[in-house]
């Protein structure tokens, strides 16, 4: 990382960790969603972004996380337990869901991971059993730890931002790792990749389940942090929210999910001054954003400093050839 | 002399048409094989199923004795089996560094153990002796896909030797490369097979490069093998000359 991008980071960290003290309740709600969110895109910025397998299945995963949690609870599991139970069940699902990636690819897969989710959708809504159906699941318990009790808004921010951080650090480290540039050659050419003794399908299903468990993750903070889940949080809409937010961040790019996450959370409050128009504009916003920039935000800030650097290098240069012409 | 790879009645059938039939040959260890033909005589297509990335209707391969027809690409390689494509094939947002990394790292201990190892798996020394052997130093870290056709061409045959391989199976390398690169490219692959002992089979239309390069060069024409020899001889086969030189 350079020099600008450690400074960078070092400032977005302070700024969440200070947020809290500045916001009102519903502020510190929305960077709490912020924190769920980033952890779910970030999960689908390695499937789709690193190793390039389109999934429209992220909010599904959410889901199954959510829901694991919000029935483990109330029967007396741990937090904890509940919490890695959620990712462990979505590793062992986002697998089996891997396997339709080593027969299609690119449009056909985005629509095996679309009927997931509206599986996924239709078993929260009809296994009433289950689930509760439609009336959904009310006040998931947040967790105490070690007699800190997370319950207040500002103390579940501070819980989702340290799980926030820790899987952050440990996607890193995976992505720094030879894992990390086999997704990529996953992505650029797996014939290629297989050639060269990459086993292509293990890398695939290791992509799609590591980036589920942490959808499945997400929605274990989730369901404590809005208290209330029902089927609808977890159709289709929430998977293009998250694609979005991989997209319009930068997908493949590691703090692309970071941004666009808070985009997608905070965009949309922004504009809630321009009333019935907001939604409209979101959506004019993003059509122009794609349109101009489809490497995302983080691509289009690459390109500026790039070319800053470039305009120096030339202004350099013609320093130095009037000098010599001098 | 020991035969590293020995393919039997090869034949590969696409519905009705038939790319391979029945091809047979052997390549001994420490030998350039050229293979040699016309565009559709069925070169790649017969490589592809040396190679494990097509299943082959009927035939058998072997490398070092054992029979590894229709094994996967990946398992080839880590029998000592590489290869080169026909089109570029470099991975162009990883550095020159990071595409010869990869193309050794699943060489090195297991994928749990590369999860938690070094993140250049313990290959950056020798990725440094490779980009240096293929004379790519001053490139190193550069995206391969900002490098000229003729670079990614070296780079190309440079990561198919990079987790050391026994037997290299080259296509068409010197396609579109010009004639400095082409001269430089043929110098470093003698090189390797010097000081490697490696085999390679190497398919080309370049005449020039063959000739200079192979030991032995086998023709191919509609699916068949049309001739076999040293390279002087088959320039001089009439059969040769009508099925694939024209003149």
């Amino acid at each position: 990382m350079t020099r600008l991008g450690t400074l960078a980071v070092i400032i977005a960290v302070a700024v969440a960790i200070a947020a809290p003290f500045f916001l009102k309740p519903y502020g510190i709600f929305l960077i709490s969603t912020w924190a769920v969110l980033t952890i779910a895109a970030i999960g689908l910025n390695l499937t789709l972004g690193y190793a390039g397998q389109i999934s429209l299945a992220q909010g599904a995963f959410v889901g199954i996380g959510a829901y694991t949690v919000a029935l483990l609870t109330p029967l007396g599991v741990p937090f904890f337990v509940a919490f890695f139970a959620a990712g462990l069940l979505c590793f062992a699902v986002g697998w089996g869901l891997g396997y339709p990636a080593l027969r299609v690819q690119h449009h056909y897969l985005a629509f095996v991971t679309l009927a997931f989710t509206t599986l996924v959708f239709l078993v929260l809504r009809n296994e009433e059993w289950l689930t509760n159906g439609i009336y959904g699941i009310t006040g998931t318990a947040r967790p105490t730890i070690s007699g800190w009790k997370t319950s207040g808004a500002r103390d579940f921010y501070f819980l989702c931002l340290g799980v926030l951080a820790l899987l952050s650090l440990a996607t890193w480290w995976m992505l720094r790792s030879p894992w990390g540039r086999a997704f990529v050659a996953l992505r650029e050419n797996s014939i290629r990749a297989l050639s060269l003794g990459l086993d292509t399908r293990r890398y695939t299903l290791m992509a799609f389940a590591i980036g589920s468990s942490l959808g499945g993750l997400s929605g274990a903070l989730y369901a404590p942090l809005v208290q209330f889940i029902e089927p609808n949080s977890f159709a289709l809409g929430l998977s293009f929210n998250l694609l979005l937010m991989v997209i319009v961040g930068g997908s493949g790019n590691f703090f692309g999910p970071f941004v666009g996450a808070l985009v997608a959370v905070l965009l949309p409050e922004w504009l809630r001054i321009t009333q019935g128009y907001y939604l409209i504009i979101y959506a004019a916003a993003i059509m122009v954003m794609m349109a101009f920039c489809p490497s995302g935000l983080l691509g289009l800030v690459e390109r500026a400093i790039r070319a800053l650097n470039g305009r120096r290098a030339d202004a350099t240069t013609s320093v130095r050839a009037e000098g010599a012409g001098t | 002399m020991t035969a590293v790879l020995e393919v039997s009645n090869l034949r590969k059938a696409f519905g009705g048409v038939v790319a391979v039939d029945g091809v047979s040959f052997d390549v001994n260890a420490g030998e350039i094989l050229g293979i040699i033909g016309p565009n559709g005589s069925g070169k790649s297509t017969m490589f592809n199923c040396v190679l494990g990335q097509l299943q082959p209707s009927a035939g058998e391969v072997r490398i070092d004795g054992q029979v590894t027809t229709g094994a996967r690409p990946c398992d080839l390689n880590r029998l000592g089996v590489s290869r080169t494509f026909q089109l570029l094939q470099v991975f162009p947002q990883l550095s020159v560094r990071d595409n010869l990394i990869l193309a050794g790292q699943e060489h090195q201990g297991s994928m749990a153990s590369r999860l938690f190892g070094r993140a250049d798996a313990g290959l950056g020394e020798a990725a440094t002796r490779m980009i240096e052997f293929f004379r790519l130093s001053h490139l190193a870290e550069e995206q391969a896909g900002s490098l000229s056709y003729g670079q990614q061409k070296l780079l190309d045959a440079a990561m198919a030797f990079m987790a050391g391989p026994r037997l290299v199976l080259l296509d068409e390398p010197a396609g579109g490369v010009n004639l400095t690169m082409l001269g430089h490219l043929r110098e470093r692959l003698q090189a390797y097979h010097a000081e490697h002992k490696a085999t390679f089979v190497v398919i080309e239309h370049q005449m020039e490069f063959v000739m200079a390069l192979c030991t032995r060069v086998l023709v191919l024409a509609e699916g068949r093998i049309i001739a076999e020899g040293a390279p002087h001889d088959i320039r001089r086969n009439p059969i040769v000359i009508e099925a694939y030189l024209g003149h």
